[in-house]
């Protein structure tokens, strides 16, 4: 298991003010965080404004060194000892960086794994499984600058498994593929979590890709933790209570008056927003039959009626909207 | 140390095949230097060069003096356009994952500085052929020197591109060292000029390059026929040098991780 407890960085950055001089200011990255990654599980990362989340990560992968806190790999101090952590996780980025373009996908993965000391017939025959893996078959011993954007992207997740990691950081890995390859992947990292048991921290700005496949989530705005917990749980601490969508043929601004007058008649604190045709409402209270009632009282013909469960995107949206309005508790 | 030996093989195969079918290379390998080479010649022929203090240089050997030390300049140049390469695989995101691996720095470092010697060697072998081809009469070799000379001279540039190496991972900014290195470097460590022939503060602007140590060797064993007992002294110099210049790598090599733990600074964008 990794864990981390109050983990911080602080950077000193220099600034050149007139000519020769020079002013260090210190810049706190990551203020205060604490997370745990299991064997088997896939944590969310997920950040909101220059939230620390790189940072973090890459205090997690040893690249950078924290300034505070604690990180214990497996039970072992892995600040103190980086190099038995290295042999253990890998990362996969997005992007077409972070490969060697000249060099085949064959030749590519061959480097990564001689870095990593892999036995030579070892080698060969996990870069046969990985490139299989990741449909590049056929294509292992063409130059990477030949492959397409999502080609290159999927060596990246062939390179980021060479060492056969017990931990796996992955940093927008679905970054420019198209809709099946993001499904395999998404099938291939569940497989590797459930199956594996490999412990994976996913970050990604596709927000419904972290609601796919990730168990716990971390939310960080400005280098601190703002929420942890399910997805349901971050739902139901953003929006406490219910959700429904409501139209009616005709429906215009003046039937969400009167709706909002009416409801507001049995919970006062409900609210009815007009969006795209619907009403939205969003109360404390259960008020699908008094929604229904409004309607056949009015002698409406409703289109639709239900119970919405919002999105981690809603919410997410919604968090960050709190935090630049009214700030926020920190969970 | 199998591990160790891994990592050297595949950096300088890795290194190899992404910057040696590149145009690039060809034009600062052969191109430039020869170019290079006959502007110097062409000044050099306007005048009477008989009678020069240096005692291997005359009117007859003067072109062989200008392709040795162009020879020697296009080898360390090459290690020195690898380093380059080198730190530009921060851009590129690759150092990164180099750092994310727990593969040796210094095989890593010494690796990529011997895909260079390597294509250094080529140019050398070209150099070396159109030596004989263009005039065989002023060569006077000693073969025991030259075979001596050699292994130093691949061993200097080897330590000079792993130096360099680690000193262009150290800072994003470390680019200008590309350019401070260069052309001092043709300049001071007499790949034109005798280095005999220099005021003392350039003399000791020259002793800095292992080029300078290369060359005057490189010379003296195919010029003057100088055996083994007349170099000692610049053997036991450039064995200095080397050892400087490694030593100075390994503590770099620390360093620069330290650095890098410290500020994050392993990709610039």
């Amino acid at each position: 298991m990794i864990e981390v407890n109050s983990l911080k960085k602080i950077y000193e950055v220099k600034r050149r003010e007139k000519f020769f001089f020079i002013k260090k200011e210190k810049i706190e990255a990551v203020k205060n965080i604490s997370l745990r990654m299991e064997k088997g599980g896939i944590v969310g990362l997920l950040g909101i404004n220059g939230a620390g989340k790189t940072t973090t990560i890459k205090m997690l992968t040893t690249l950078i060194e924290p300034t505070e806190g604690t990180y214990t790999f497996d039970g072992i101090d892995a600040i103190a000892h980086p190099d038995i952590v290295k042999r253990q996780i890998n990362m996969i980025a997005g992007g077409e960086r972070m490969i060697y373009w000249k060099l085949t996908a064959y030749e590519n993965l061959w480097y990564y794994g001689q870095l990593y000391g892999i036995e030579n017939n070892l080698l060969k025959k996990r870069i046969e499984e990985l490139v299989k893996l990741v449909g590049l078959e056929g294509k292992a011993d063409l130059p990477v600058e030949t492959f397409s954007k999502g080609m290159k992207q999927r060596l990246q997740i062939a390179r980021g498994m060479i060492n056969d990691p017990k931990y796996i950081f992955l940093d927008e890995p679905t970054i420019g593929l198209d809709a099946i390859v993001t499904q395999e992947l998404h099938k291939e990292i569940r497989r590797l979590a459930k199956e594996k048991e490999k412990g994976i921290l996913l970050t990604s700005h596709y927000l419904s890709e972290v609601e796919e496949l990730c168990d716990y989530i971390y939310l960080v705005n400005a280098g601190e933790l703002v929420f942890e917990g399910t997805k349901k749980d971050l739902t139901d601490y953003v929006f406490s209570g219910n959700r429904y969508i409501f139209s009616v043929k005709g429906m215009d601004e003046a039937i969400v008056i009167k709706l909002r007058d009416y409801l507001r008649g049995i919970d006062f604190e409900s609210e009815v927003e007009h969006l795209g045709g619907n009403a939205v409402i969003s109360s404390k209270a259960e008020l699908s039959s008094n929604i229904a009632a409004f309607a056949v009282d009015e002698g409406l013909v409703i289109n639709e009626l239900h119970k919405v469960e919002p999105s981690l995107e809603q919410a997410v949206i919604k968090l960050s909207q709190n935090i630049e309005n009214k700030g926020i508790d920190i969970a | 140390m199998k591990n160790f030996i891994k990592v050297l093989i595949a950096e300088c195969h890795k290194q190899h095949r992404n910057y040696f079918n590149n145009m690039l290379i060809y034009v600062s390998l052969f191109l430039w230097p020869l170019l290079s080479f006959m502007a110097s010649y062409y000044s050099y022929k306007a005048f009477d060069v008989e009678g020069s203090i240096v005692s291997y240089i005359s009117g007859g050997n003067m072109p062989v003096f200008l392709l040795i030390g162009y020879m020697g300049m296009s080898f360390f140049r090459s290690v020195v356009q690898s380093a380059w390469h080198f730190s530009q695989e921060r851009q590129g995101g690759t150092l990164e994952y180099i750092y994310l691996s727990p593969a040796s720095r210094i095989a890593v470092i010494f690796g990529n500085a011997l895909s260079s010697v390597f294509e250094g060697s080529v140019a050398m072998v070209v150099f070396g052929m159109l030596l004989i081809f263009y005039n065989k009469a002023a060569l006077n070799i000693n073969l025991f020197g030259l075979m001596a000379v050699i292994p130093i001279f691949l061993c200097a540039s080897l330590c000079w591109g792993a130096f360099m190496n680690a000193c262009f991972l150290y800072s994003r900014d470390s680019d200008f060292l590309f350019t401070v290195l260069e052309e001092p470097m043709e300049i001071f460590a007499g790949v034109k000029i005798p280095v005999n022939i220099f005021p003392q503060w350039a003399r000791l602007i020259s002793c800095i390059f292992p080029l300078t140590y290369a060359l005057e060797a490189l010379r003296q064993v195919t010029l003057n026929a100088a055996g083994i007992g007349d170099m000692k002294k610049v053997f036991i110099i450039s064995i200095i040098i080397i050892l400087v210049l490694f030593s100075a790598t390994l503590i770099t090599i620390y360093v620069v991780e330290r650095h890098m733990r410290k500020t994050g600074n392993f990709i610039l964008f």
